[in-house]
């Protein structure tokens, strides 16, 4: 009855058109039975090549590009530009648009660690409903975005110097009824996925990323944090006033999948507290310095960097004096997020690279720009 | 407390008595590096202890129309401080730059995209492809010369952009 079965490898696609790559993301990986032996990633179905473009357009009409590269968070993209473009050319923020700055940053997180851990659900399995409870709450915070900006997704809020207009009136009332509305989704995350059973035998010790490995491939956000390596870019190099507010870097101590949803949901509950503290002193005065539409820096260069929901985000800018960049380059945190993904997969099952894909929470706009 | 960057002439100081005769020249916002001793250079500032930059942050490459720059940023995460290097590759036919991958695994990806938009060629790169672009596509988009829509005018630039040596101040017309 001893009957021996050989597998021999097998080249697979996964995706470009599968709800679990989350976008245009195409992994090609060689399997031998169930074990994956050798994973290529894929990409640029999106590119629009924005950094070309770029160099076309004044500093302020690339603001919208800045939109479309994460566009799970175009708050915290247009937050990295500015502080880029204002470091380039020396321009100081008031601190009423600083504040609201921080707090759509914030809701920003709020509303992209929704989708990240509502799709991370899906991907261990929790069909639909999480991300159905998430994507609600996430829902009511693009309501503000919608509210304050007039867009849900492309906001195109903030300015070179400031945020694009006053915040509408009711918006803080908006705000103070919807933080425990997502107190409430979080515990219930915490309550029904982080404890449940089965996603724990599902996530933990799946797509373990050790520190050291980390670090040298230059892993930022929640991936980094989920090794255990306490950095973040508001609290190591703040921006925007974020050395006024109190608030806790969580990290996790395996740095598999497991670990890298509870610092998600735990950087949710920080999130709330950092939006608290900066509508309960909401400075006066103005929202913006005045800064001519075609705004020309003097020559030289600026890297700004930013703690984006998915790691710290990046522009480099080169000015040649004139009202354009001379160079625009958009340091991608999904895309750089993504050198390990051959670690997390190599050994793995396929089902299991699914859950380490989810676990890095990508957007494709960003990652191919 | 916000990140400290190194300055320029204190990033050479250190560096030349860590690698000697690796530093091509010192501007004031970086400092330029020989690219034969780039690696053995990186790898020095990665493995010593008071430099300690475990971390690369960002690698871009620019075009400056007469030669191309590499540019890094590094950082320690420990000591929380950061320094821009430069790279000059002045031969813009050929041009060829030792790869870091070796030093730091993250500069896979975003050497493969510098290969992909500017053509900068890495050697001893595990897997040099091109990625946002497919095998075959005409021509490096992000280099000065190539035109954004065909038989165009680079906009910003009085000539055509492929027989301006160099452009004279930009003309927009924003205003």
């Amino acid at each position: 009855m001893s009957e021996i079965v050989k597998t021999e490898p097998f080249v697979m696609n996964i995706g470009p058109q599968h709800p679990s790559t989350h976008g245009v993301f195409r992994v090609k990986v060689t399997v031998d039975g169930e074990q994956i032996t050798d994973a290529e990633m894929v990409i640029g179905y999106l590119h629009r090549s924005m950094e070309k473009l770029a160099e076309e357009r004044t500093y302020t009409q690339n603001i919208p590009f800045t939109d479309r590269t994460d566009y799970l968070s175009s708050m915290s993209n247009n937050l990295g530009y500015c502080l880029a473009v204002e470091k380039l050319g020396g321009l100081s923020v008031p601190a009423r648009g600083q504040a609201i700055r921080v707090i759509m940053a914030e809701l920003q997180r709020l509303a992209s660690h929704c989708m990240g851990a509502g799709a991370f659900a899906n991907d261990t399995g929790a069909w639909q409903t999480p991300v159905m409870w998430f994507n609600r709450e996430r829902e009511r915070i693009l309501d503000i975005f919608e509210m304050t900006s007039g867009a849900r997704l492309t906001c195109n809020y903030m300015r070179i110097g400031g945020v694009a207009f006053e915040l509408r009136s009711g918006f803080e009332e908006a705000v103070r009824n919807l933080l425990p509305r997502l107190q409430q989704t979080i515990a219930d995350g915490q309550e029904l996925l982080a404890e449940n059973e089965i996603f724990i035998a599902r996530a933990r010790d799946v797509a373990v990323v050790s520190p050291e490995t980390a670090i040298g491939a230059s892993l930022t956000g929640p991936m980094l944090r989920g090794s255990g390596v306490a950095w973040d870019i508001r609290k190591a190099d703040p921006y925007s006033g974020y050395e006024k507010y109190d608030f806790q870097i969580p990290i996790g101590y395996k740095g598999d999948a497991y670990d890298r949803f509870t610092v998600r949901l735990e950087e949710m509950r920080q999130s709330i507290k950092i939006v608290e503290q900066a509508l309960d002193d909401l400075p006066g005065g103005p929202h913006s310095t005045e800064v001519p539409l075609a705004f020309r820096p003097p020559a030289g260069e600026a890297y700004a960097r930013i703690e984006s929901p998915r790691g710290e985000l990046g522009y480099y800018l080169i000015s040649d004096g004139g009202p354009s960049p001379f160079r625009f380059h958009i340091r991608p945190p999904s895309l750089i997020n993504l050198s390990v993904l051959k670690e997390m997969t190599v050994g793995a099952s396929v089902a299991d690279a699914i859950i380490a894909l989810g676990s890095v929470d990508i957007v494709v706009g960003e990652i191919d720009r | 407390m916000s990140t400290r960057w190194w300055s320029s002439t204190e990033f050479a100081e250190f560096l030349s008595k860590l690698v000697p005769d690796s530093i091509s020249r010192v501007e004031e916002n970086a400092c330029y590096l020989v690219p034969e001793k780039l690696v053995e250079a990186m790898m020095a500032l990665r493995d010593d202890a008071d430099s300690n930059f475990v971390h690369l942050t960002n690698l871009c490459a620019a075009d400056y129309w007469d030669k191309f720059e590499v540019i890094y940023h590094i950082q320690s995460l420990e000591k929380n401080c950061i320094a821009s290097v430069k790279v000059e590759v002045l031969d813009r036919e050929n041009p060829v730059l030792p790869s870091v991958t070796s030093v730091w695994h993250g500069a896979w990806l975003q050497e493969c995209e510098a290969y992909d938009l500017y053509g900068i060629r890495f050697e001893n790169h595990p897997n040099l492809t091109r990625i946002l672009l497919w095998e075959g596509y005409p021509g490096w988009p992000l280099r000065k010369d190539f035109l954004t829509m065909p038989g165009g005018l680079q906009p910003g630039l009085n000539e055509f952009a492929g027989t301006a040596a160099k452009p004279e101040p930009p003309v927009h017309t924003v205003e």
